[in-house]
């Protein structure tokens, strides 16, 4: 045979095709004497990858429902918006379809596959991940799939659809869906109403969450009590299993509200304390669930009180949360990149490096929404400057596509759990219980805070916007990824049924009635009267994070034009901010002499914010590009308006009432210390002392566009 | 004491969590070190390395502490286990131990000697993924990718040449690798290296079919670099694209053929059967993927373009869905993706509101880049993690020889072929830079892996993985010098190219069409047609319908032309659409020099007033451009 060989090539050179069965044949002559073991063989090889093969089209055949969900989302959205229709969101609806679908699934599909017996082959004590079976002189690899219970082994899965189209990664969500979303909040912080309401937002987040999580936990374990009396449970239900409860569901989400807010452009300051909330929220839930999950008493009774237990849960709680917050603020003053010239380069890199700080987080152990939360934070404010325009741009549309994207598959895919998720044990006394208790603890989280909080705010937070926030307590994607997480035991599934219902309920019935609670409650929706200064200021505010480069930043001239407002009483009124403020206005202008010029091409450089003995370094460290920025005066400024002119403002504030009351020392000497630098930053200082200045006698009209409501 | 155990096993599921953390976190680690690597090279114009070769190099050595370092977690795990109850591997198998049943999937069969290597390190077992993520996550955006930024221009103007290079050129190189493959197998056989199991005919075949994808994209991004002459650039492009698609097809119709009686010996209707498949996924794949760009141009009755972002989303989404749709009809997504890039570029892109155009455009870069760096670096990755390798020296060497004759027999005699009908001559330099730059890549190795049951896909794996390792690394590096050794022009701007010296050979010009009107005759047809119903169906450009159809369909043609067609017909409305048309315009024109097609333009004469005056203004510009733009030829064959 081997001798032909060398002259094939040839043949096959002339005339490829026409000669192929005659290839063939000579082929098949060769080893003629094929055994019948072989064929046997030949013909199980082609069944496996049959059977490959229809596992690939399934595979196909599931992403491509969704795929088709989210286009019919998109489409329908679509029409809501045009037609102006905002009883639904695009969230409520995706769920919506994806009822629909799961429905389809459930009852549409043939059951397929039985089962055999199972084989009880080898003695080991546990199970593997990977199987080695030698079977006749030759050796499987095969890998663990899970556990079945013994009753479910005759049909462990008569609907292999279902089985495709269930994806049991929960760290899937977690790893792949929720960090889009998370960093997409936390770079789109508004963060000038974001920090002037940051005391109201940490309470409300912190303790808030705190509370809720109690309140509900034990109303819960109240009606857990009550179902074992009845003999409603079935299994074991603990203490820390409500605890859980309370806090995957103490998670809002009110992003159905949140657009609705957008679209009407209502009170910024109630949105940014909805939106500041629900963000650092989430991730106060997280942390606050793993917690109470790696709470483990030590003592013979495992579910008497264990105050040690306790405490290292507390200290688990305070050490994940401060690590992931240091791990973020960490990686996103690392992404320092230089590499302007190749914006694909830089696009990549940012989003890996805000992927890995996610990755690194969860690798280490701490919690890897929050790392990525603060790290979106971080990467707003410092890296977004060291960023070539076109990246800009890039980064901020590729992560709004992902974050729109990630949203509306994980509420499709809610819509799909209810019917395709074949554990779900709906208990009516339970679910009641929890709406109650949801609600409840919503209200004994908003209505005290609030309380308390006003006592020390002079800008009150009205009664209206109150009951909005108390209201607006919707749960959403977090809630559910962390039910989705562990569903193994009785009262897990009983809990992520429950928490799906209230998903459901709240989206569909509390985020359709925004529109008709805004009016109802009085609130200020549009606030924007078309004139000239109006409209500048309106364009200032949606010009936010960064997040809106659509629209050019006006120069921040302008925006102090805005400024202006009638002037005692605002600067009275500022004394309460000042001092729930201190502490920001102290980070704020190290933040702008230190931090500003290290990392970024912005600020002022360090040669001359640092004391002289340090010059050396700060030559090092400042880039040349910041003295080359500081020649260009105001055109160059108006890039960084970003955070130069968000915080600003802040920082105008403060000194407002600096001047107006407690501590004008402070201001005036930072003005004048300031006064000391080289002759074109001096230039561009004085402008914004004389900015401040003139603030800080007309007061802000744009800062408190609610007062007339409160 | 159940709590106790209910803890373990949240421990245990928070630690597998864990540990899928930190496998992607390890690519996300190779990734930022590549792109920071690419960005030290590019800045110092290092062109011997390219970003997917440094990608390949950093997974190495990644591959190589994860595998050296790492502990095996599970010792006991790599037992093998002895069962006399079954005979056969089957697909579930359910095992009872203490009195749990789990369930045990199928793998695949591993050779002897990988037995007691490093089975059962979780690690390593985390790194190597279901290679169903590469056909449905990672490889679709690249293929698009290419498909959306064909240079329609020059592609269409060496379409025949790319079409006979694609098609013809892999089934060639296929059959002679298939061919000498078995060869190398039956000599191994004699010398009784290959006793354990059977190489089929067929084995051999497939391996022949996947090696035959060639993905240049090293060499591709050089030129892009260089500016080398566009035709070459268009040549090896396209033909590295089209190639794919026929290689993933082939493939896939050659591991359907399943002779019924004896599995070596040659079944007619089985072989038919399968070229049936061929031609059949083929079509099927394509008309799918063409009707699902038609669908998306059906958004130009909505209005989203006052949504960008919906708009994005749901361009990314149809076109993902041609891809999944086509794979779950059974037909190959790869194949559908592509057209649906090439009918989107031609018709959607159009429809497209400014703001999304830019977002798609860099959103499928962005896409293409990442994915493609995430396979080369897994490539790195597998050659150490992958744990059922089977090197065989010879089969190794025999691929090599086997893969470099191919493309031999593929390049040369196909351009001599084409040589004889082309009048613009393939010059023997760019013969020689084609047959250099053979790499194969990504598609390859998914191919490859798609596929390791058996100990022959096994040992074929092995061999592409290092083939293309060799290829991407040795080939990639050598480009530049290979460029000057064989005097090819570079820095060559496809625009002047076409614009300047356009004095002196006028005559020459004219016969030197005819020959590229006989190869283009189809694709004018194809472009009246197009120009004058399908894009005023589809998009908000070209002459409305009602100017263009009969009028007995008029109402029909009212109800279908977008109001927006009627303004854009000024002149300033144009120019917006210059990525097809002003491409296209020019094959257009060039061949609106011959004779014949002025039947053509005096029936499109009869159009409304604004539409007369714009294709006027073309054919005036048809014969100032036809002058020009054959100029550039003869000095490449003067340079040859």
């Amino acid at each position: 045979m081997r001798p032909g060989e060398g002259e094939r090539p040839g043949i096959a050179l002339c005339a490829v095709l026409p000669l192929l069965p005659l290839l063939l044949l000579a082929a098949g002559g060769a080893s003629g004497g094929a055994e019948r073991r072989q064929q046997q063989q030949r013909h199980e090889e082609l069944a496996t990858e049959k059977e490959a093969e229809e596992s690939h089209r399934q595979d196909s055949v599931s992403l491509l429902t969704f795929i088709l969900l989210l286009t019919l989302t998109i489409l329908t959205i679509w029409l809501f918006k045009h037609r102006r229709v905002r009883f639904l969101h695009e969230t409520g609806l995706a769920m919506i379809y994806g009822l629909i679908v799961g429905v389809i699934l459930r009852y549409g599909t043939p059951s397929t596959s039985g089962h055999d017996k199972p084989f009880s082959c080898s003695q080991e004590d546990r199970p593997f991940t990977t199987l080695l079976v030698n079977v006749s002189g030759k050796f499987f690899e095969y890998t663990l799939k899970g556990e079945i219970s013994p009753g479910k082994i005759h049909n462990v899965e008569q609907n292999d659809m279902l089985r495709k189209v269930r994806l049991h990664h929960f760290s899937f969500f977690f790893n792949i869906l929720l960090p889009p979303i998370i960093f997409h909040a936390g770079y789109s912080l508004k963060k000038r109403h974001f920090f002037r309401n940051l005391g109201s937002i940490l309470a409300y987040a912190f303790l808030g969450t705190a509370v809720s999580c109690f309140i509900i936990g034990n109303l819960m374990y109240g009606v857990v009590k009550l179902m074992k009396l009845v003999g409603q449970l079935s299994d074991k239900f603990y203490y820390t299993d409500c605890l859980l409860f309370g806090a995957i569901i103490s998670a809002t989400d009110p992003v159905t509200v949140l657009a609705i807010f957008n679209e009407l452009h209502a009170d910024v300051d109630l949105y940014a304390l909805l939106f500041g909330e629900s963000v650092l929220n989430d991730a106060v839930a997280i942390v606050l669930s793993s917690s109470i999950v790696a709470y483990q008493p030590t003592g013979e009774n495992t579910h008497a009180f264990d105050a040690a237990a306790f405490f290292k849960s507390v200290g688990v709680f305070l050490g994940i949360f401060s690590g992931s917050f240091m791990m973020g603020a960490v990686t996103g003053v690392v992404t320092f990149t230089k590499l302007h010239c190749f914006p694909l380069l830089e696009t990549a890199l940012f989003f890996l490096m805000s992927w890995s700080t996610f990755l690194l987080a969860e690798a280490c152990g701490f919690t890897g929404v929050v790392a990525v939360l603060f790290c979106g934070i971080t990467q707003a404010h410092y890296t977004y400057n060291n960023l070539s325009v076109e990246s800009r741009s890039r980064t901020k549309q590729l992560f709004e596509v992902l974050h729109f994207l990630a949203e509306n598959f994980i509420f499709s895919y809610m819509g799909l759990a209810l019917f395709t998720f074949q554990k779900h044990i709906f208990s009516p006394v339970f679910i009641i219980g929890a709406f109650v208790a949801i609600f409840l603890g919503r209200a004994a989280h908003i209505y005290p805070l609030s309380f308390l909080l006003n006592l020390g705010r002079r800008h009150k937070i009205s009664w209206s916007f109150q009951h909005m926030m108390m209201f607006s307590g919707l749960r959403g994607a977090m809630a559910f990824a962390l039910a989705i997480r562990d569903t193994a035991t009785y009262s897990h599934q009983m809990m992520f049924s429950t928490t799906l219902l209230i998903v459901f309920f709240t989206v569909w019935i509390v985020g359709g009635g925004t529109t008709p609670m805004l009016s109802w409650l009085n609130i200020r929706v549009g606030d924007r009267v078309p004139s000239v200064e109006e409209m500048s200021e309106s364009h200032w505010l949606y010009f936010r994070v960064g997040v809106d480069p659509d629209q050019d930043p006006p120069p921040t001239n302008d925006s102090f034009q805005v400024l202006q407002g009638d002037g005692q009483d605002s600067a009275r009124r500022n004394k309460t901010k000042q001092e729930s403020a201190w502490l920001f206005r102290l980070w704020y202008s190290f933040d702008h002499n230190y931090l500003k010029p290290i990392l970024t091409h912005s600020g002022p450089p360090l040669t001359t914010t640092l004391p002289s003995w340090c010059g050396l370094i700060a030559r090092c460290l400042t880039s040349p590009q910041v003295y080359d920025n500081q020649e260009q005066l105001r055109e160059e400024d108006s890039d960084f308006i970003l955070n130069d002119g968000d915080l600003t403002v802040t920082y105008g504030d403060t000194t407002i009432t600096a001047n107006g009351s407690s501590g004008p020392h402070t201001a005036t000497t930072n003005l004048d210390s300031r006064r000391t630098k080289s002759s074109s930053e001096e230039a561009l200082e004085r402008d914004l002392g004389a900015a401040d200045h003139e603030v800080a006698s007309r007061g802000t009209r744009l800062v408190f566009p609610l007062e007339y409501n409160a | 004491m159940e709590k106790l155990k209910k803890y373990i096993s949240v421990k245990d599921e928070d630690h597998f969590y864990h540990q899928g953390a930190v496998e992607l976190l390890i690519f996300n680690f190779l990734l930022i070190l590549t792109i920071l690597t690419i960005w030290l090279f590019k800045n110092h114009r290092f062109r011997f390395l390219h970003e997917t070769g440094g990608a390949m190099l950093y997974g190495l050595v990644m591959g190589l502490v994860i595998r050296y370092v790492t502990k095996s977690s599970d010792v006991e795990s790599g037992i093998v286990y002895e069962c006399e109850k079954l005979k056969s591997g089957p697909s579930t198998l359910l095992i009872n131990v203490t009195n749990h049943v789990y369930e045990y999937q199928y793998k695949r069969e591993i050779s002897h000697h990988n037995v007691h290597g490093h089975q059962g390190n979780a690690m390593l077992q985390k790194m190597t993924f279901d290679p169903s993520i590469f056909f449905n996550i990672l490889l679709p955006p690249i293929i698009f990718h290419a498909g959306y930024s064909l240079k329609k221009r020059h592609f269409f103007r060496n379409l025949g040449s790319i079409l006979t290079y694609a098609f013809l050129g892999t089934a060639i190189s296929c059959i002679v690798i298939g061919v000498i493959m078995y060869g190398f197998v039956k000599a191994m056989e004699h010398i009784g290296q290959l006793k354990q199991w059977e190489f089929h005919f067929t084995d051999c075949l497939f391996f022949g079919s996947l090696m035959s994808a060639t993905d240049p994209v090293t060499v591709l991004a050089i030129f892009h670099e260089l500016n080398v002459d566009t035709d070459l650039y268009t040549l090896l492009f396209g033909e590295s694209v089209l190639n794919d698609a026929v290689a993933i097809v082939l493939t896939h119709s050659i591991s359907i053929y399943s002779p019924k009686v004896n599995p070596n010996a040659f079944d007619a209707a089985a072989f038919f059967q399968s070229v049936g498949n061929f031609l059949g996924i083929f079509a099927g794949s394509f008309a799918m993927g063409s009707s699902y760009g038609v669908i998306t141009h059906l958004t130009k009755f909505t209005k989203l373009c006052e949504f960008p972002m919906l708009e994005t989303g749901l361009f990314f989404l149809l076109s993902w869905s041609a891809f999944l749709s086509a794979e779950a009809a059974g037909l190959t997504g790869i194949v559908a993706v592509l057209f649906c890039g090439v009918t989107q570029a031609h018709y959607t892109y159009n429809n497209l509101s400014p703001d999304s155009r830019m977002r798609t455009k860099q959103l499928f870069e962005f896409m293409n880049f990442l994915a493609e760096n995430v396979i080369f670096c897994y490539m790195g990755l597998a050659l150490f993690t992958f744990q059922n390798h089977i090197f065989n020296p010879l089969f190794i060497f025999g691929a090599f020889v086997a893969v470099f004759i191919a493309r031999a027999c593929n390049i040369y005699p196909l351009s001599f072929l084409l040589n004889l009908g082309r009048k613009q001559k393939i010059p023997r330099n760019f013969q020689h830079m084609m047959m250099f730059s053979g790499l194969r890549g990504a598609i390859a190795f998914a191919l490859a892996i798609r596929d390791t049951d058996s100990q022959p896909k096994q040992m074929m794996f092995t061999t592409a993985l290092l083939i293309v390792f060799f290829t991407v690394w040795v080939f990639g590096g050598g480009t530049t010098p290979m460029l000057t050794w064989l005097q090819i022009r570079v820095g060559v701007d496809p625009d002047e190219d076409l614009k300047t010296k356009a004095a002196s050979q006028t005559a020459s010009n004219l016969d030197k069409n005819t020959t590229k009107a006989e190869s283009a005759w189809l694709f004018r047809i194809w472009y009246g047609f197009d120009h004058k119903y399908l894009k005023p169906l589809l998009t908000h450009a070209g002459p409305p319908l009602t100017s263009t159809l009969p009028e007995w369909c008029s109402p029909v043609a009212r109800l279908l032309t977008s109001p927006s067609a009627y303004g854009d017909q000024l002149k300033d409305g144009d120019t917006d659409y210059i990525i097809n048309n002003d491409e296209l315009t020019e094959n257009y024109e060039s061949s609106a020099h011959i004779p014949v097609p002025a039947q053509d333009r005096i029936g499109s004469i009869q159009a409304t007033g604004k539409e007369d005056i714009q294709e006027g203004d073309l054919g005036l510009g048809g014969y100032k451009l036809q002058l020009q733009h054959t100029a550039g030829q003869p000095q490449n064959n003067s340079l040859a």
